[in-house]
């Protein structure tokens, strides 16, 4: 039986799983092995997601499964996404979609957020999830990879108001050699297809000397979509098995980020302590509108909004900015 | 005003410790302890090397500042026993390489140690699940054997009441009557603290993924060694101190995750706590052995941490700490002092040295150094 929940589309026999181990088939029905089984329940604020744009300063719910449909080499929660999920599953959270949103309102959460692996590998428990959640009033967003089918983006968008979308490289051999897929031609034609309809920004992990030099070719790509939607370049934390490699360069990284910050109204460069470019600036007179203060590593927090509304309290122009 | 400086591998910045602003420092002490991070680039807090960065960077500290008093903590056999399956002789062989860091650090600095372990670990059996609750429970601040409970209802009351793997639920009142709490202290303690039985911890709703196979035992008793007489009670280190730093140079070690079964060195036991609460290893535990006092209101256990983010919250690289805290011994020492840990982000508020060096470590993931200027006056 295929698969259609990602590009990958594994031909899942009887009983057996796929790439990703979240899905087996059962009388010939593609279906989820671990529902209502959650990796992680807790309380964060939006900006450590990293979402910027986005109810500023708010409480959210972060939850996530196992598994991923990535093999990425320097995956941060490789202990969640790389771990064969049977042996997890035991440790995970039992919770049905109605605990969840329970909990997100007893927590007094704005919205639930999907950020720890992959959600197109438990896309049945997380759209029950959303149900409930909508039904509650509770807003829900995600972090994905966008390697899915359009069949599941479709789903994704009809769950989740609002995405951080994470592009990784361009080129086919960088995509090959550090993430384990062909092409991320998938993700580029899901990136267009949700930026049209909701809340997107975009996070691209620089690992230097490896997608570095993409970065004009991918700060093209995504102002040919929309020069607002926020891109998060993330300075690499060596994990997993590139354990060993150098922490990029700061300086030049900045430095190979200027011709980008002209094509792009919003980009970040964070995942280090005491960043100096996690502040919105205003795209016309470059007052500084939005302060954080990032302690990397999903550590990030806002300081203030001097926004009036949405608007830049010098000039008056409008900020890109979901409240 | 206290100099926090982040050297976030090859870029390093100072900001002022208390709003988090950038400021431009180049006094001689900043720009030493800036050499001085360059110099040790922290290795991870899993990594073979961690204890030995530890030692390596105090005895650049000490050719460079020459202080008297030197507090430092080993953590690399608290994280690794915490978190990987070991057969026993791979948890000998860890804990011996320990202390064989701890003695070269003492054979090359020359000081007088007072060594301490903060507590045996206890393999962790099984979780006490309270995420079905109707009130709110917190356990958080790596603590398992503690968490807060708040507005539980009468099922949930007869529901934990009758749980086999709790030991205790204490209320607020209580907490507060047996530390002497002020009003403001009880404010921020939890309505109840939930004690597990050895070798269990909650499940509470937590963004924290990993789950670990060590935990903190029971540890009312703690290894103590210390070259005087008298010292029975974790309180009682800090006058030690004081009368032994009046004639040798000291440097007081904590090692952490290491109990009365597993010390190597001579040692007495010592009282690791007041009544029927113990300190886990962690910011308290430092805190009562620096103040010479039972600190447990700093940063209390099971607290609703996350009621207190805001956006005007002051220090904000020091975890949940919302100011120094006060009459720490490295604090009111006339001489000069250094502290070096990679235990975590807290030996700038735990030990009141004239300079703090420490990992940055967020959830194991090795984001650098962080070192906070105290005071520069003695240089």
């Amino acid at each position: 039986m295929q698969c259609s929940y990602c590009e990958r589309r594994c031909d899942i026999p009887e009983g057996g799983t796929g790439f990703c181990r979240m899905y087996t088939s059962l009388q010939g029905v593609i279906t989820e092995r671990f529902p209502g089984r959650w990796s992680a329940c807790g309380t964060s604020v939006i900006e450590s997601m990293p979402f910027y744009h986005i109810y500023p300063g708010s409480r959210c719910l972060t939850i996530g499964t196992a598994g991923c449909n990535f093999r990425c080499r320097y995956c941060s929660n490789a202990y969640i996404a790389k771990e064969d999920p049977e042996v997890q599953a035991d440790k995970m959270y039992r919770l049905s979609a109605a605990d969840l949103v329970g909990t997100a309102m007893r927590f007094k959460c704005k919205s639930i957020v999907f950020n720890v692996n992959e959600p197109a590998v438990s896309i049945p428990s997380m759209l029950e999830v959303a149900n409930e959640a909508r039904r509650a009033g509770i807003m829900t967003g995600c972090l994905t990879n966008a390697y899915m089918t359009e069949e599941s983006t479709e789903l994704l968008v009809s769950m989740f108001t609002f995405f951080n979308i994470s592009l990784k490289g361009l080129s086919d051999e960088f995509n090959r050699r550090y993430i384990g897929i062909p092409s991320c031609g998938p993700v580029l034609r899901n990136i267009a297809a949700i930026a049209a309809v909701r809340h997107v920004e975009i996070t691209t992990p620089l690992i230097q000397d490896c997608n570095d030099a993409e970065i004009d070719a991918m700060a093209d790509f995504i102002a040919d979509i929309s020069p607002s939607i926020p891109w998060h370049v993330f300075r690499l934390l060596p994990g997993d098995e590139m354990h060993d490699a150098a922490y990029p360069d700061i300086d030049r990284i900045d430095g190979e980020l200027i011709s980008a910050r002209e094509k792009l109204r919003y980009v970040y460069f964070h995942n280090f302590v005491g960043s100096d470019w996690v502040n919105t600036l205003c795209p016309s007179c470059g007052a500084v509108v939005i302060e954080r203060f990032s302690l990397g590593c999903g550590g990030d927090k806002l300081n203030r909004n001097h926004c009036d509304g949405n608007s830049c309290p010098e000039c008056g122009r409008a900020i890109d900015l979901v409240l | 005003m206290s100099t926090a400086i982040i050297d976030a591998r090859g870029w390093q910045n100072t900001f002022d410790l208390r709003s988090g602003d950038r400021v431009q420092s180049h006094t001689p002490v900043v720009n030493m302890v800036k050499g001085v991070l360059k110099n040790h680039p922290y290795p991870g807090d899993m990594d073979a090397g961690s204890n030995r960065w530890v030692s390596d960077t105090a005895l650049e500290l000490i050719k460079e500042y020459n202080p008297r008093f030197v507090y430092l903590t080993y953590a690399a056999q608290y994280f690794k026993g915490r978190y990987n399956k070991m057969t026993a002789d791979e948890r000998s062989r860890m804990i011996d390489n320990a202390f064989s860091e701890l003695q070269r650090f003492i054979d090359l600095s020359r000081f007088t140690a007072i060594v301490i372990g903060s507590g045996n670990m206890a393999p962790l059996m099984d979780t006490i699940d309270v995420t079905g609750l109707n009130g709110i429970a917190v356990c958080t601040n790596w603590s398992t054997k503690y968490a807060g409970l708040y507005e539980p209802s009468s099922a949930d009351m007869k529901y934990l009441e009758s749980h086999p793997l709790i030991e205790k639920i204490v209320p607020r009142e209580e907490i507060v009557s047996l530390f002497d709490g002020t009003p403001e202290q009880a404010a921020r303690t939890p309505e109840f603290l939930m004690l597990a039985r050895q070798g269990h911890t909650f499940r509470a709703m937590s963004p924290a993924m990993r789950v670990p196979v060590m935990i903190p035992a029971d540890n009312f008793r703690i290894p103590l060694h210390i070259p005087v007489d008298g010292v029975d009670d974790l309180t009682d280190v800090r006058p030690a101190l004081e009368r032994l730093i009046a004639q040798k140079n000291i440097a007081l070690i904590v090692m952490e995750g290491v109990g009365l079964d597993e010390f190597s060195m001579p040692h007495r036991p010592c009282i690791n706590g007041k009544g029927w609460f113990f300190y886990e290893t962690g910011d308290a535990q430092h805190l009562a052995l620096s103040s010479g006092e039972h600190r447990f209101f700093d940063y209390p256990k099971g607290y609703k941490h996350f009621d207190e983010v805001d956006n005007t919250r002051e220090y904000p690289f020091s975890g949940y700490f919302k100011s120094i805290p006060a009459n720490l011994f490295g604090s009111s020492f006339t001489g000069r002092s250094i502290a070096v840990g990679n235990k975590s982000m807290f030996m700038h508020m735990v030990t009141g040295a004239d300079i703090c060096v420490e990992c940055f470590s967020r959830n194991l993931f090795n984001q650098g150094t962080m070192a906070v200027v105290h005071r520069e006056d003695k240089l």
